[in-house]
């Protein structure tokens, strides 16, 4: 190990802003290697304890990094994965039937046919899995799918507005960027992406003689573009987390304070001007502080001064309910400036919840509690993909394929030979991931063979979506759920044979033919040889009864929980 | 995760709802097995009928007869001499040496959209977290019953459902299971399609699935599936709760009107030994006509509450129940030009009764024309101190934990009211 120099190193260049002087060094990069980087983490791990940022660090680390790592991200991250294992063992690469589901609902949010499943068994082609990613991502099933998972992850059942499901699908359609998206979110304007503005306009909202709930806003943009729950920051320096400040919480707070709710209907987002600088104090230090607009770790912007009648550049009609233009906007400021490369913040938690949408874990986790004592799993992982999702200019496809490729992502959710016991951080074996409401019913109808009709979806939605504000990132099997399943009249109604469903389909074949079908259509796999037999012989002890005795068999597959979740 | 720094790195890694225990947002704990007797006898109940929208005092607890604002009603004796109620209480008047009034309730929030949630959160200090309602509070405090039922049970008219905000920080879980119109949950019941041989068939072929499904993989998810079928079989097993009919002497005395047949679906809840039960009857915000408009209301609720305060004393439920009657805030004194009554926080009176409180008492009093409280005020901070105490809870000495922020189970300003306790 080369002795380190005493130069410092100028990162203006990757992180395009310096928080605070470094006052670290890097060691010379002349040797490349598995040993310097062992040896570099640990100097840096050293370092993160001082003033210096967690990010400014970990660049330092993928900057060396990069020229150890000139392979494709696809291959990075296995080497990392791989590389943290430090030996021990991973599961096996999930087999052509459990990459297929998955791949299927994690891009088209539903299952595929049973001819589809049987075609991509048969196919014998090596790159059959590349294949069938390319082709998932380019289908129209994509953008659909992904406005479902960004509307559950931004919106977290708070509400629904039709404008707004047709923002996201178009989105995705045209493959928006996550930065452009960010902006248009919270910029929240009334003349350009209609429908953007409904992220602010329900967080606006009041009901009866209760106040707007600016705190809950607050807390929602930190937790949901920055990855940081700053809810116990609000009135005083978090207790426990030393990374979130009170001054991080005003800041944001000061940045939607003036937000107002113009108009419920159309989803109307205004401000009032902003005059001066917010005040307030720690309800433990009484020292009165101020602050302008500012985000964790960013520069503080000042209100002007303007006296009254000069706020705006174009005033606002009340008549023909337009907005007007302010002259200092802190909406226009915070959507221009939360998603800038530089801000780190925003690339890793983008990178994180990307990361967590397909893997079922963030490699920080929970999703919202970045900071430096709640390690990431795989630090120098997490700070590459931020860091390429950035260069990518926020390529939300490219960073999903990306993943989709690695062999991290194919792995099977069994153990591996021998284990009974691995830790989901470790990722070495795939994690069973919940299945959305939506995702639920369209599989449902996949596999039954039936069209539901749009009150189904409500009732799917009261029992498997989770309540307001309750993110729905783990497998919550719920009494609902469960009640809807074992009782619901139209579950029960999609086991009696009609209009070419599944069961009835399965009526028309002999004993010894319904097992493969069976589970191919529901499962999107074969059936076992003692699965076979099991279909066999129930079917002939119930002989005297085999349509219910079918849809008995079809039940048990639709609600068990291999059905149930994403895995 | 919030911890102190005594904790090691991967106690963050527990997700925020592992913490607080393994399946199920919508699930709810269940009693284990083995319930000692003794704890079965000890475990309290708590009976909570929410009078939404301001049930007037003058037209009920705290009458005042022939002064400026009282209005055309009489007042009558009880059976405690010395008390006196509204004429359009006779029946709760017979079951005053069972009961307490509070005549010095004086609260913050004249509103019904912010007050109702004040009033059921306990009004607590503002730490930047929703407390739990009361109901979801002492399911926590109190745990489950033998009920095979959830704790936390609402009988209210129109829709039921599960409610989760109740829980508040604690989670969806010490949410209320609303039961519109008494009726069960949606999809609770088997269809009377079904047999319950073709049921539990059903489910021995989904479990085998489960099984070779959860063998090379974590259990975790295998063993919520399993705890919510469970509890769905169970709440199928105690059907008889939601579908025996009732004998008509009953319904005859609590009444056949909403509040009646609610109030009797609820003193089966307590029986079958669900932790807490509230009552919700709508409709008491008399802004106009408020004399015919109470004047109806308050004997609907007269009629069953007497009845029920009658059939708990008779069963000995009275030493384990403690029973609440409110509204979010009183009726104004002066009577405004629509002849009603507006809302009134400054001075108005609920009824409480059951395990731990005093019998047969009046504590706290109004002026002579009711406008303001003369003795000490109470507010709700005061009450949920009492309500814990007399739980077997003390308030001061018990916290939540709230990922690591210790909280207050009651406003820390206000203490328990010696006087209503025993």
């Amino acid at each position: 190990m080369s002795k380190p120099s005493t130069s410092r190193t100028n990162l203006q260049t990757d992180t395009g802003r310096l928080p605070g002087t470094p006052n670290f060094v890097l060691p010379s990069p002349t040797v490349a290697g598995y040993s310097y980087l062992t040896c570099l983490k640990t100097r840096l791990a050293h370092f993160a304890d001082s003033t210096m940022s967690r990010w400014f660090s970990l660049v330092a680390l993928v900057v060396l990094n990069a020229s150890a790592f000139a392979e494709p991200i696809q291959t990075a991250i296995d080497t990392l994965v791989d590389s943290k294992a430090s030996g021990a063992k991973l599961s096996k690469p999930a087999d052509d039937a459990e990459l297929l589901r998955r791949a299927y609902l994690d891009f088209s949010g539903t299952i595929p046919s049973a001819e589809q499943a049987r075609a991509f068994f048969a196919d014998k082609s090596p790159d059959k899995r590349a294949k069938l990613i390319e082709q998932l991502l380019a289908s129209p099933t994509y953008p659909k799918r992904m406005a479902e998972m960004f509307h559950v992850m931004l919106m977290e059942r708070l509400g629904d507005y039709p404008e707004w499901s047709a923002y996201l699908k178009t989105c995705f359609e045209q493959n928006k960027h996550w930065d452009a998206m960010t902006r248009e979110i919270l910029r929240a304007s009334s003349t350009d992406a209609k429908g953007a503005s409904f992220f602010l306009s329900k967080r606006l909202e009041n009901y009866g003689q209760n106040s707007v709930d600016y705190s809950a806003l607050t807390r929602d943009i930190g937790r949901l573009f920055l990855g940081k729950n700053l809810q116990c920051a609000e009135c005083h320096d978090h207790l426990f987390i030393k990374d979130y400040k009170q001054q991080d919480f005003k800041g944001i707070h000061a940045f939607v304070q003036n937000a107002y709710l113009a108009d419920a209907k159309t989803a109307a987002v205004a401000e009032r001007p902003t005059s001066g600088k917010l005040d307030y104090m720690s309800v433990f230090k009484k020292v009165p502080k101020q602050t302008g607009p500012s985000l964790p770790g960013g520069k503080e912007f000042e209100p002007p001064t303007l006296k009254k009648g000069e706020e705006y550049t174009i005033k606002p009609d009340p008549k023909t309910k337009t907005p007007g233009q302010l002259k200092f906007s802190p909406l226009a400021i915070l959507a221009e400036e939360l998603p800038k490369k530089d801000n780190s913040d925003f690339a890793l938690n983008g990178a994180n919840r990307i990361w967590f949408l397909l893997m079922g874990r963030g490699i920080v986790h929970p999703l919202d509690l970045h900071h430096k004592e709640n390690a990431a799993s795989h630090p120098e992982l997490l700070v590459l993909l931020a860091k390429e999702f950035a260069a990518h200019d926020f390529d939300i496809k490219w960073l999903l394929k990306q993943i989709a490729l690695s062999q991290a992502y194919q792995r099977s959710s069994e153990f591996p030979e021998g284990e009974t016991k691995v830790s989901p951080e470790s990722f070495r074996t795939a994690i069973e991931k919940r299945l959305s409401a939506e995702q639920l019913l369209a599989a449902m109808q996949q596999a039954m063979g039936v069209k539901a009709e749009a009150a189904i979806l409500t009732k799917v939605n009261k029992a498997f979506a989770n309540a307001p504000r309750e993110p729905e990132d783990e497998i919550n099997p719920s009494l609902k759920a469960a009640l809807f399943l074992l009782n619901d009249p139209a579950v029960l109604a999609w086991l009696v044979p009609s209009n070419g469903n599944l069961v009835e389909r399965l009526g028309k074949l002999t004993d010894d033919k319904i097992a493969d079908e069976l589970y191919l259509s529901v499962l999107t796999r074969l059936p076992a040889s003692d699965e076979r037999g099991l279909v066999e012989s129930y079917l002939k002890k119930h002989a005297g009864q085999r349509e219910k005795a079918i849809g008995r068999l079809a039940w048990s597959l639709l609600a068990s929980a291999e059905f149930g979740v994403n895995h | 995760m919030l911890h102190s720094n005594l904790c090691t790195p991967i106690d963050h890694q527990l997700s925020r709802r592992q913490w607080f225990g393994t399946a199920a947002g919508a699930a709810f704990t269940v009693a284990a097995p083995a319930f000692a007797e003794t704890v079965k006898k000890k475990h309290k109940q708590v009976l909570f009928v929410w009078l939404d929208g301001g049930m007037s005092q003058l037209e009920s607890w705290d009458p005042k007869p022939n002064t400026q604002f009282g209005g055309p009603f009489r007042a009558i004796q009880t059976s405690v001499p010395g008390i006196h109620v509204s004429e359009l209480l006779p029946k709760s008047a017979k079951m005053m040496h069972h009961l307490a009034l509070v005549r010095s309730l004086c609260t913050q929030d004249n509103s019904h959209s912010a007050g109702v949630e004040r009033i059921q959160r306990g009004d607590p200090k503002n730490r930047g977290v929703t407390y739990p309602f009361f109901g979801g509070a002492v399911s926590k405090l109190l745990g489950n019953g033998d009920s095979g039922l959830p704790p936390y049970i609402w009988i209210k008219p129109m829709n039921g459902g599960f409610i989760p905000k109740d829980g508040g920080f604690l989670g969806p879980k010490f949410g209320a299971l609303a039961l519109g119109d008494g009726k069960p949950p949606e999809n609770l019941l088997r269809p009377a399609t079904m047999s319950v041989e073709e049921d539990l068939d059903r489910n021995e072929l989904r479990n085998l699935v489960d099984k070779k499904y959860a063998d090379r993989r974590r259990k975790e998810n295998i063993e919520a599936t399993k705890y919510v079928f469970d509890m769905a079989a169970q709440l199928q097993k105690r059907r008889d709760l939601f579908e025996a009919p009732f004998a008509a002497k009953d319904q005859e005395r609590y009444g056949t009107h909403d509040l009646g047949r609610h109030m009797l679906l609820a003193r089966r809840m307590l029986e079958a030994d669900v932790t807490f039960v509230k009552v919700n009857s709508y409709g008491w915000d008399t802004h106009g006509d408020n004399f015919n408009g109470q004047g109806s209301l308050v004997p609907q609720f007269d009629r069953p509450f007497a009845a029920m305060i009658e059939d708990l004393h008779e069963r000995g439920m009275l030493d384990n129940v403690l029973v609440i009657a409110m509204s979010e805030f009183g009726r104004t004194p002066r009577i405004n030009g629509h002849i009603g009554r507006d809302h009134w926080p400054e001075a108005w009176s609920l009824v409480t009764a059951g395990t731990g409180i005093q019998k047969g008492v009046v504590v706290g009093k109004t002026n002579d024309k009711g406008t303001f409280v003369a003795s000490e005020e109470h507010d709700i901070g005061h009450m949920f101190h009492t309500w814990f105490k007399a739980l077997g809870i003390d308030a001061k000495a018990t916290e939540y934990d709230n990922e690591g922020q210790p909280l207050p189970i009651a406003h820390e300003g206000f203490k328990a009211v010696k006087e209503l306790l025993v």
